[in-house]
This record gives structure tokens, sequence and C-alpha cells, in this order.
């Protein structure tokens, strides 16, 4: 097939589009059939290097002239192993197939032959029109046609696609929404849409609409993508543009690759060189062989004449190869593989089984999803975590002010002593039955004050309900929801809400407050709305009382300079206190006022309306009018909102830092907020020397202030004669290897996502790396998904370190992806990311279990285990090697075939085994629990008892040409130097070991025996608690809030058409039904 | 105070101590009194061990002749197989310097002869020498038929290649009277060898049971005629049969050949004196450069007079015992100065 280069569609027409062959709404992450699984699997497990030596090996061992083994020897582990990994690939695919199956068979309401009918999503196909309802997930990318709303609008949470949750609006062209829902018009809709081809980028689609023979420009702001879910929109029709694997989401998704660890790695690596020397063993022996039979062999003729076959001693010896290469095999663990896998699944189900990683108030427990990655999370050198609801609850709570120079929001105990939050009670807020019962505040002062009518106090709160663009819903009489462009404004409505100042309704003219139970109507006169420049937002309304008064709330740095003189004094006591809030990480925002009078609005007014209507110039002309008002303002107050971190953040963060494990917000939120929450959670201290910030905008800008950064940070690292610099320029091939670079001090870094799109093309990937990579923190903000995979990808390619990526939106899934290791947040944000990861918890906390206590504790039991193992197995194998000498190198055995069979399977699998599942990691100790005292004596036991039954009577009569050593164990007891041979054995092998472990912390004591050492100090004196420095901050964290607020609904809401108007047409709508 | 909310706990994670990996453990802390308490007792024990071996080993008497080079005459017959029907004896006369007290073995003892060959190990049927089935030959080869395809009893080429000397140990008490040594022939191997593993076909007449099969080729009579005196020694069941069919581990190697008879003169063991072992020379070795001794030794209770295990438990105890002190005066130096550091 070609690659598309352009979509061409037609609504409700199959026949057309079917000439393109779309392909349907289908999607398929599993990767076998029941009819390929069998040949697919088969092919991939003998990818792997050992289980193709086994089929090597048994082939070999069919032909008799070489056989030194029976076939069975190597058959039985072969098959063992083949249908143990066969049958967990098969559950793993299972459970892939079922959730293909449950999204594929979701119901969507389709547009057939002028009726709605319901339908599977693997049906909807290219050119079809669907109806969606609220709170539904987006079946495909679809052309927004019409919906339930005003202006066709529909509200959409995207917070599977790009982490952000707060609702964003797509608008339908007014062609189609007037169409809205009537079904017949729908369906004679015949519009041909020419598209873009598929790609992943969320924020971009550019098409044209024909219809009725006029093009209309189709944008990203028409289009409802899969993954989205509409929000407080009854219905929306939509024209089907992309489907299945073609939907933005999929395409985000990135390749699904198969996970491998270091330690498959080395595994890897280490096979191949056992193969190494087991060819050159092979080769002496062989060589060995030729001779003997020269010297020796070819004279013992008389008593064992040479076969036909053999005519020389040279053919003797090649024969004897692979002889040598079969008796030998044990060196090539084949159950080492299955072993690995069973320990995995061990360490995975300790994970599930952990306490301390459940989280009660939602019920679940970790879940260790993928098995094969446990002993690489102790090895996690990087961690890359999304923001928003993986660091942060994504709750925004009212938290704090300062309201005309006093603070409210803490609370102190007698002693005047500030009391943390789970020792206060919450304010009682009975008296406003239109409060919130969610919101919860605990000093009792501002409501004594709002009692009381403290005028500020009520003006601060009127201020608050009435400067903002949020929208109310009242379903039910008195239960208000607020529809909010940003968590914020929500939060901050709200608070005003609760404390009695209710904003109920508003239309395009008016707002409703109902003010400590009183309804008022206040007049919107104008809305100055938000950007990015002006960083504030102010609304002009003529209060009941005939008064015209502007409110005006943003980020302080900015109001500062329009305040009225008068204010100075009060804007100090301010200041302190926004130094206060911005030191705990609070998102703060100004609040002011002034009052108009009449005769200079109207002038002013006439202005502002000139300016709207000029079509030159009219956006910076507009800022200069509003300029002209928003001065001379009155300080009200400060407001602080917490964006709330989820529990434990902060402490796992100083904890993974104490542990050098780098954290990488990479988050899609805008760079103040990020910023906030990295001082808020940690990972930026008050007390770093720098944070550089990359927001460059063309290559050279970028370069230059990388460099700048790396200059402070590592002066040297810039000059010709630097280690790092001679080796690049000496341009190695891939992959090649950054080394680690030191700063001299602590450092933070934080990119923009634009900058980052020109540093991750071009040749500023290292430049990047190199100087991020020195940074204690580095906050990436503004990314896509995919930007955030290629930041993994880049860590990956330069740097061979382990990395982690955590997230817990459908806009982490590339990222969990591409990471070494994926860790899901499942939270109240769809299940994509936690479907797509390895490990899956609920908090961010529980990283520093996972990685810190299973992680390490795996890895070390991994270890352990292979060292074990590789012993025991070489020990085993290499006797052969010396005993070779001793028989002619005839390639004969020192153990009898049924010892062979067993030893790796059964009399030494559990000792191994054991030590690798139960083995913790105590200082100075050896880690001995009851199982495995009932493993290793147990195995030792058992390997009597099978001595005793393989040599004993009746099997050797039954079968005397299998079990051939007929009361050998017996006889061999009974003699004494037997049982002083075994004695002395023991004594050789543990003494060793004994005085190792007992010298070793003598000699290279390792940091664990001096903590050891520390530990029992410590424990004689108390703890301390850690004491927090208070330091004045730079004013760029103050004000996040203002900073992040994106344009806001302000246009919307006073633009031309009336909602009220708009409302009365659809009742009549309704009412003619 | 809020009341903690209650939470569905549905999915919680049992509280074993499995699942939470807090099974009770013993930990073997390796501290200096332990370790230095177990390097010492283990010294003391393997020396004590080590000394009483050696002095168990050195109370016994080996005496070994090599007669591959004095009966050289005979080795050279043997090198050509066509000379196998020509008689040649050989008498090697020594002096027993000691008298050798108690129970006398007498083995003979291979150099250089391969009884571990893969080929030769594998070269044997367990199911003929049962009783069985005596025509099962499968596993055999190369020495399964005879040239007229009948099966070859006993098959294979460990017993083909059975040592077949004959022995013969004369006490020469004066120049000219001559007493032969009484040696047993019997209970030279394991019982459940004799008594289980190898067993003749269940027959009065053994001719009979082995009608249609051959003698190995390098036999001189078939296997119902190796002992026609004593049909507990016979077919199957003859000792010097079992004890070859007994595959050596090492091209070294002795196999017992007869005890000593403790009658009459005899009765206390061998008195020092004058011997000679007369041998009737049949087995070729001289062409592989193989050689063989017949030994006379005494037992005791570990054994011949091998000294190695008491060497190599004396070995080892004594550098546990020089190890212990080592670790005892490292540890001493290292933990002062860890200390001194310590409290710096």
């Amino acid at each position: 097939m070609n690659i598309e280069h352009e979509r061409y569609l037609q609504a409700n027409n199959k026949e057309f589009n079917s000439i393109f062959v779309y392909p349907n709404n289908t999607i398929k992450t599993s990767k076998y059939s029941v009819f390929n699984f069998l040949p697919l699997n088969l092919f991939e497990q003998f990818q792997r290097l050992a289980n193709a030596y086994f089929l090597i090996l048994l082939f070999l061992q069919l032909i008799p002239q070489i056989s030194s083994l029976t076939w069975y020897t190597t058959m039985t582990p072969l098959m063992v192993v083949l249908s143990i990994t066969a049958v967990k690939d098969a559950i793993d695919d299972l459970k892939r197939h079922q959730s293909d199956d449950r999204v594929n068979n979701l119901p969507v309401l389709l547009l057939v032959n002028g009726k709605m009918k319901e339908d599977k999503w693997m049906n909807v196909q290219v050119g079809d029109i669907i109806k969606l309802e609220n709170n539904q997930p987006v079946t495909a990318d679809i052309l927004l046609l019409s919906s339930s709303e005003p202006y066709s609008l529909t509200y959409i949470e995207t917070a599977d696609l790009d982490g952000e949750t707060n609702l964003k609006v797509k608008q339908a062209i007014s062609v189609t929404s007037d169409m809205e829902d009537h079904l017949e018009l729908l369906s004679a809709f015949n519009g041909e849409v020419r598209c873009e081809a598929p790609n992943n980028k969320l924020d971009r689609f550019s098409g044209i609409l024909t219809y009725k023979g006029k093009n209309y420009f189709l944008d990203h702001d028409k289009l409802l993508l899969r993954g989205c879910i509409i929000r407080n929109t009854d219905w929306c029709y939509g024209l089907v543009i992309y489907t299945g694997p073609d939907t933005k989401l999929m395409q985000n998704s990135g390749k699904s690759t198969f996970k491998r660890t270091q330690i498959d790695h080395l595994m890897n690596v280490l096979v191949l060189w056992i193969f190494l020397g087991l060819g050159i063993i092979c080769f002496v022996l062989a060589v060995g062989h030729g001779i003997w039979q020269n010297k020796k062999g070819y004279h013992f003729q008389i008593f064992l004449p040479w076969e036909k076959y053999v005519s020389s001693s040279a053919v003797s010896a090649i024969l004897i190869f692979w002889s040598y290469f079969i008796i030998l095999n044990t060196m090539v663990p084949i159950s080492l593989y299955v072993s690995v896998e069973i320990i995995r699944l061990g360490n995975s189900l300790y994970i599930n089984w952990d306490r301390k990683m459940f989280y009660a108030p939602r019920n679940t427990p970790a879940q260790a999803r993928t098995t094969t990655l446990n002993e690489e999370l102790g090895q996690v050198k990087y961690v890359f975590s999304d923001k928003t609801g993986t660091l942060t609850q994504n709750i925004m709570i009212f938290n704090k002010c300062s309201i005309n120079g006093k603070l409210y929001g803490d609370t102190y105990d007698k002693d005047g002593q500030r009391v943390t939050v789970s020792e206060k009670e919450k304010v009682d807020f009975s008296y406003n039955k239109l409060a919130d019962p969610k919101f919860s505040f605990y000093d009792k002062t501002l409501v004594e004050a709002v009692k009381k009518g403290d005028h500020w106090v009520h003006l601060f709160f009127r201020s608050l309900s009435l400067c903002h663009t949020v929208m109310s819903e009242e379903k039910v009489e008195g239960m208000l929801v607020y529809q909010a462009q940003s968590p914020d404004e929500g939060a901050l409505v709200t608070a005003a809400r609760n404390f009695g100042f209710v904003f109920r309704s508003r239309t395009s003219e008016t707002v409703i407050l109902v003010e400590m139970g009183k309804t008022r109507v206040y007049q919107l006169l104008t809305i100055l709305d938000f950007n990015n420049v002006r960083k504030r937002m102010s609304v002009i309304v003529r209060t009941p009382e005939d008064r015209i008064m502007l409110f005006c709330k943003g980020a302080d740095t900015i109001i500062c300079e329009l305040l009225h003189p008068s204010c100075s004094s009060l804007c100090d006591v301010t200041m302190e206190h926004l130094d206060d809030y911005a030191s705990e990480g609070l998102r703060t925002l100004m609040v002011a006022y002034r009052e108009l009078d009449e005769a200079f609005f109207q002038d002013w007014s006439k202005r502002h309306n000139e300016a709207c209507l000029s079509l030159e110039n009219r956006e910076s002309r507009l800022s200069s009018i509003y300029e002209e008002v928003e001065k001379d303002l009155m300080l009200l107050g400060v407001t602080a909102i917490e964006d709330k971190l989820q529990d434990g953040v902060p402490e796992t963060i100083i904890i993974l830092n104490k542990a050098k494990i780098r954290l990488w917000v990479l988050t899609g939120d805008k760079q103040e907020t990020a910023v906030n929450i990295a001082y808020s959670c940690n990972l930026f201290e008050d007390e770093m020397d720098e944070v550089f910030i990359v927001e460059g905008r063309d290559d050279e800008t970028i370069r230059k202030e990388l460099r700048t950064a790396r200059n402070k940070m590592k002066p040297e690292s810039l000059l010709d004669s630097d280690p790092i610099n001679i080796y690049l320029t000496t341009k190695p091939k891939l992959p090649f290897e950054i080394p680690e670079e030191v700063a001299n001090g602590n450092y933070g870094l934080i990119i923009n996502g634009y900058s980052l799109a020109y540093a991750l093309e071009g040749n500023l990937e290292l430049e990047l790396l190199r100087t991020a990579c020195m940074c204690k923190g580095v906050i990436c903000c503004r990314m896509t998904p995919l930007q955030k995979a290629q930041v993994v990808e880049l860590m990956k390619r330069y740097k061979k370190v382990v990395t982690l990526a955590i997230g817990d939106g459908a806009n982490d899934v590339s990222m969990i992806k591409a990471a070494h290791i994926g860790v899901g947040i499942s939270g109240q944000e769809g299940v994509q990311a936690m479907l797509n990861s390895d490990f899956a918890f609920s908090q961010f906390q529980y990283l520093q279990r996972l990685l810190l206590v299973h992680g390490r504790w795996s890895y070390n039991r991994m270890c352990k285990f292979l060292s074990y193992f590789f012993y025991k197995n070489f020990t085993f194998t290499l006797v052969h090697f010396w005993y070779a000498f001793f028989n002619g190198f005839s390639a004969q055995t020192v153990y009898e075939t049924w010892f062979i069979t067993c030893y790796n399977l059964v009399y030494t699998s559990l000792p191994v085994l054991g030590m690798s599942l139960f083995d913790q990691i105590v200082l100075k100790t050896t880690y001995w629990t009851m199982i495995s005292h009932v493993i290793i004596w147990g195995s030792l036991g058992f390997y009597f008892c099978m001595s005793f039954l393989l040599y004993s009577d009746g099997l050797c009569l039954a079968f005397p040409d299998v079990f051939q050593f007929l009361g050998v164990v017996r006889n061999a007891l009974n003699q004494p130097q037997m049982l002083l041979s075994i004695i002395l054995s023991v004594v050789l092998c543990m003494l060793p070991v004994i005085g190792y472990q007992f010298l070793k912390p003598l000699f290279w004591p390792i940091s664990v025996d001096k903590v050891f050492d520390r530990i029992q100090e410590c424990r004689r004196l108390p703890r301390q608690s850690p004491v927090r420095t208070k330091l004045k901050h730079s004013s760029t964290r103050r004000s996040a809030y203002a900073f992040s607020h994106k344009h806001g609904f302000g246009a919307l809401i006073t633009s031309g058409q009336t909602m009220k108007s708009r409302m009365s047409k659809k009742n009549t709508l309704f009412s003619k039904r | 105070m809020e009341e903690t909310p209650q939470h569905c706990l549905s999915r919680l994670p049992d509280n074993s101590a499995l699942k939470q990996q807090e099974l009770p453990a013993h930990r073997l802390y390796f501290t200096a009194r332990r370790v230095l308490f177990v390097f010492f007792t283990t010294g003391i024990f393997c020396l004590c061990m080590g000394i009483i071996l050696i002095l168990s080993a050195r109370s016994t008497q080996e005496i070994e002749i090599n007669y591959t080079r004095i009966c050289a005459n005979c080795a050279k017959l043997r090198e050509n197989a066509s000379n196998f029907d020509k008689e040649c004896t050989c008498s090697i006369p020594f002096y027993l310097s000691g008298k050798m007290m108690g129970n006398v073995y007498m083995y003979y003892k291979l150099y250089g002869f391969y009884q571990n060959l893969y080929r030769y190990v594998r070269s044997r049927s367990n199911r003929q020498l049962v009783g069985k089935d005596v025509k099962a030959v499968e596993d055999c080869a190369p020495f399964k038929m005879s040239e007229n395809k009948t099966p070859i009893v006993p098959c294979g080429a460990i017993a083909n290649s059975m040592f077949n000397d004959t022995i013969i140990l004369s006490h020469n008490i004066n120049s000219s009277v001559q007493i032969k040594v009484p040696m047993l022939k019997s209970g030279l191997t394991w019982w459940t060898d004799k008594y289980v593993k190898f067993q003749n076909p269940s027959s009065k007449n053994l001719a009979d049971e082995f009608r249609g099969t051959t003698k190995p080729p390098n036999w001189p009579k078939p296997i119902y005629d190796l002992d026609k005196k004593d049909p507990r020694n016979n077919g199957f069941l003859n000792d010097d049969f079992i004890v070859w069919m007994r595959a050596a581990a090492f091209p070294t190697f002795k196999k017992l050949y007869g005890r000593l008879n403790r009658t009459h003169h005899f009765i206390e063991g061998l008195p020092a004196g004058n011997y000679s072992f007369n041998i009737t020379y049949n087995f070729p070795v001289t062409r592989f450069q193989g050689e063989k001794s017949v030994v006379l030794s005494t037992l005791t209770w570990c054994g011949g007079n091998s000294l190695f295990l008491g060497l190599a438990y004396t070995v080892t105890g004594a550098i546990t015992w020089l190890a212990s002190f080592a670790m005892m005066a490292i540890h001493i130096t290292l933990k002062n100065k860890q200390m001194s550091f310590f409290h710096q």
C-alpha cells in the first residue's frame, strides 16, 4: 500500500470511502492469534541463544556416532523450559486480547439510514456520523458537527491525551452546527473532507470541508480526539475522520517493544562467553583424544577395536569434539532462563503482596504487570515523572489568604505555635446553604471576620466571586457545579462561595451573586481577559448600588506596578506574606479593585468599543486601552492556592535524591506551574546555586543558553581539552556513551517544550544531555507525549543507565513504553497509563519502596543467584574436563546419567531458587529462614533418598539396562573412607567462605559495613527533625497561576448573542417535540 | 479529630510473613568469636583425624611386585596374538621381611589399562548378567555376536578383556619345602553383586542354558567352565568375573584376587620368609604400554595403606590452624585501627 499523503472522505458515503481502504476502528495490541501462536512463539523462543543451542544439541545427540548422553537428558529440560515460557506468553497475550475485545466492543450510537443504531466501536468506519453523549469517551478522531450546547460548544476532558484535567472547548463550524440533532439533515449531510494523513501531532489538524460547493477551513479546534471524554455536553454529533490505528491517540502510543533488562543482556553475553570457552575446552580435549588414540588407543584395540567409520585418530578426535560438546552442555545453563523467570515471578508477587504499597482509600494494591524487570528496579538512575496526577493530586485548594495585610489560614494553638493540618478542626459553613460540602478551611478567624461584616474581607470575596470566567450550572436547586477553565479559578470561586459570596449564574451582561444569603445582580460591563503578556484579568461591573467597580486579579509583580501610591505600606506587608506563601510552594494571586467614576468609564468604554472594532493592531490597541483603566488600583489582598501534592512526595524525592537517583519532571503543563511544584516537592531547593531556564526559539539561542549553563556548572567542560569534547570530536559511531560529569554545585534546569523540539532535533542533543545531566533536577514543560518519549530515548541512547518513567495519563504512555521501566499511577484519570506500564500503584511515594527495597532486593538476589548458578554448573561440568585426562579423552562422564538428569532439575534447583527468593540484604549476616532450612536440608535428604531409590534392587532388576548401578550407594556409604571424604569436602568448601566473609569487612569495608556500625551508635541518639530554613524568593516563583492561566472564556461570555435567548430557543425546540 | 474513613479493603494483601517477606530468620553473624571458634575446632578435628588416619595406614603392610618386566619373555610372547595357546609361566621369588598379621589380601594391579573408556564402559549387558536373557547383547558392541552370528556370552568389551593370569603364592619354608599358600576365592565381591546383580540362569546344568551362544573371543573357555568345582563360583557368579566386571574409574587400578585362608601355618597371617609367585602369564599389556603387578596387603578400618586421606586431613587441619591464628591477628590489629578511626 502506498503511504497516505492526504485523507479524502465523504460523510455518509461508505462506497466512496471504501476506495481508500481505511482501517476500521479495531484496536489490536495483542501479538498472537490461535493459529500463529505456536510457530510464532517457538520462533521467538528459539531466538534466545540458549534455546537455540539446545535445539542444536538435541539434533547432535540423535547422531549415534557422537552421542555421549542419552537424548532425554536434553529433551526433558528443553521441553519444560519451552512450555513454561509458552504458557506465560499465552496468558499475557490473552489478557491483551481481553482488553482489546472490551474496548472494541464498547457500544456507540451510529447514524445509519436516518436512524441512530447502537453498534460496536470496532464497526465504526471513516465517514460515519456518530452520536456521543455526556461522559462518554470519544470513539475515534471525529470532526465535531453539532452539539447540544450553545454555539455548538462541546466540553471535553483530555486527561488521557495530555494529562491536563481542565475542560477544553471545541466548537463546530456554523454550517454543520445548524443541523443540530436533526437526523434527516445529518444523514443527508454529504460534506467532503480533505485533510492531512494520520499523524501523531495532537495539537495540529488542518483540512478543508467542502459542503454545498463551499469550502470551510478545519483546524484542531473542531476535532474531537479518541481518548477524550465528553463533559457537560448532553450530546454531540461528529464525522469520523481517523479510526483505530490512525487515531492520534494510537499514533502517539509509540512502538511496543519487548523490554529487556541489563541482566538479560548480561546473561546473553555470559552465554556467548561460555560458548567460546566450551569450544576451546572441546578443542583441547579433542586434540588430547587424537594424541591419546595415536599413542595408546591404537594399541588398545586388542581389547577395544575402533568403530569401522573411525579410520584414523583424527576422525576419532573430530567425533570426540562433538561428544564433549554434548557432555559439557550443562555449562550452558538452559534452566537458567526458567529459573530467572521463576525468581522474577516470585519477586513480582512480593510487590503485589506488599501491604506497604497498598493504597487503602482506593483499595488498590501495587501491581507488577511485567514480571521480567524486577532487578532492573535496583539499578534505576533516572526517574522521569509526569506532574499532574503523579506528583500532585491535581486538586487545587484555597489554602490561605492575606486580606488588607492580615493573614488568614494558619491556625495556632494557645502557645502561638503553628498547628499542622491533621490536628485542626474544620470551619463550620452551615450558615451558608449554598456552601460546597467538600470544601474545608481551618482558620476560624476568617469566618468570624465574614460574619462580623468586615468591609475588606467582604470586598475581597466579592471580587473573587465576580472577577472570573467560570460558568455555573445548577441542575438541582442549590447544587451548583462550576465549570472553570483552570482548577485554580474554580478553587477561588468555590472559596468565595463557601464564605458566603456565591456566584450563582451569569448571562453575558449580568452576574448573579448570593451575598450572605441575599441575591444581588451585578451588571457585567466589560471583561478584560487574561493573556500571557498581561498576566491579569479584570472585570468592570455596575453594582446594585449603581457604583462602577473594577476588580482585578493577577500576578503580584504586575499588579504591584499598578497600585495606587497610597497602598505602598500595605503592599510591603502583603509582599512579605507573598514570600511566605511562595516558600510553602503555594500558588498566589493578587487581588485589587478600583472604583471608577461614571464619566470616566463612559469615555473609556467608548474608546474600548472602538478598539474592539478596529481591524489593525487590535490586540495592542486593546491592551493599551486596558492599561488606561487598570491603574491606581487599591490592593485588597492575596490568595494562596495549594496545588495539592500527593502524600509523601517531597520525602520520597529527598530520599531518591540521596540514593543518587535523578528526577526529571516531564509535563505537558505550563512552565510556572511545573516550577512551583518542583519547589514544593523538593526537586528544586531554595539553596540551589542556580536554576537555568532554556526557552529559546531557535538553535543558536538554545545552544547559547545551554552553554552558558554548562559554563557555570563546569567551566572546563567547554574547553577543547575536556576529555569528553575530545572524545566527541572523534565522531564516535553509535552506540557510544557519554560519561558522567559532575557539576560544581546544585543546579536545576527548566526547559520549554518548544525549545526542546529544537534541542532534540539537530545536533543539540548532546549539548542538552550533557547540560541536563549535570543538574540535580530537570523540568521539561509543555511536552507532547511523543517528546516525553524522545527525552527518555535520548537518555537511553547516550547514557547507558536505567531509566524509569512514571505517569498516570494517556499522555505518559509513550514515555512509559520508552523507558526501561514504566510505572503507571492508577489514579482517577483513565487506565491507559496503567495498562501500558510495567508496574502500577496508586501513589508516587511507593516508588521509594519499589526502587529501594524491592528493586534492591531483586537485584541482589538476581546477582547472587547468577553467581550461585554458574558456580554450581561449572563445578558440576568442569569435573569432566579433569576426568578426561584419566580416561583417554573418551567422553566418559564421571557421573551416571540419572545424576546428570536430576542434578539441575531436582537436586540443586531448590536451594538456588530458595536463596534467590528469600534472601534479604541483612548487614553482615546470612539470612536463613525456615524455608531455607527446609529447602536445603530437604534437597540434601532428597538426594540421598533418590540415590537409594535409583540404585535399589527392585528398580535395577526391573530395568537392568537403564539403572546400572545396583547397590552402589549402600556399599559406598558403608565405607568409612567415603564418609570421611564427604566430611573433608564439606570442611574444605565451607571454611574458605566463612573466612572470606569474616575478613571481607575488615579489609574492604563497604559502606554497608560502616552503616552497620553507625546504626548501633545512632539507635541510642534521638532523631532530630529537620529544620527548614525560610528564605526569600525571587518573584518568579509567585503567582504561578497568573502566569499559567490561558485566555479564558471572556470573549465567549460577552460575545453578541446572549445565552438566554439561545437557551429559550432551545427550550422552544424541546417543547415542540 | 476526624474519624478515619472506612475504606473497602477487599484487595488488601494478606498479612502473612511469607507475603510480607518477614519470615522469621536465622541470622548467622560472622562475629570474630564464632568464626575463630569454628576455625579452631575444625582445625583440631582435622588434625586429630589426619593423625589417626596416618597411623592406621602406617599400621598396614603392603608388598607390591611388578612382574611385567620380570616376566619379559612371557610378555613378548603375548604381544603376538597367534601364540594364544602357548602356555607361559613365570616364577617370582621374594622375601617377606616382616610377617603380615591378620587378613591378607592379594590383588592384581594394572597400570595404563583403560577400563574407563566411554565405549568400553558401555559395552556390557546387565540384562544378560542378571541371568534373565542370556541372548540380550544389544549394548555389547563391538562384541555382540561371534562370526557365525551367535550371541557372545558374556558379551561386550569388558567381559572379553577379563584378566586371566593365574597367580599362585607359595611359601618356601626352606629350599626344598614349598607350601602353596591357601587362598580363598570367595567374598571378593560386594554382597549385592554376588547375590543380586549377577545371577546365573536358573538351571541345574549351566551348559544347557548357554547353548546357542559363543564364548568371548579372548576367552580360552566358556563362562560355564570358569570354576567347574564350585557351582557357586561358576558362570556369572564367578568372583573373578564379577570383580572384573566392576569397571575401574582410573587407568591404574587394583582388583582383589584372593584372600588368605587363615588355616594351619597361616593362622595368624603370612609369616616372614621366602615366598614366590607362580604366574601363568596370559594377559597381554605391553602392547599398549600397560603394566601388571601383584599386591599383598593387610587392611584396617579405613582401608589399605594409602596415606592420601590422612595427609589431606592433616594438611587441612594445619592450614586451618594457621589461618585462624592469622585471622585473629588481623582481626585484632584492624579492629583497633577502626575503633580509633571511629572515635576520632
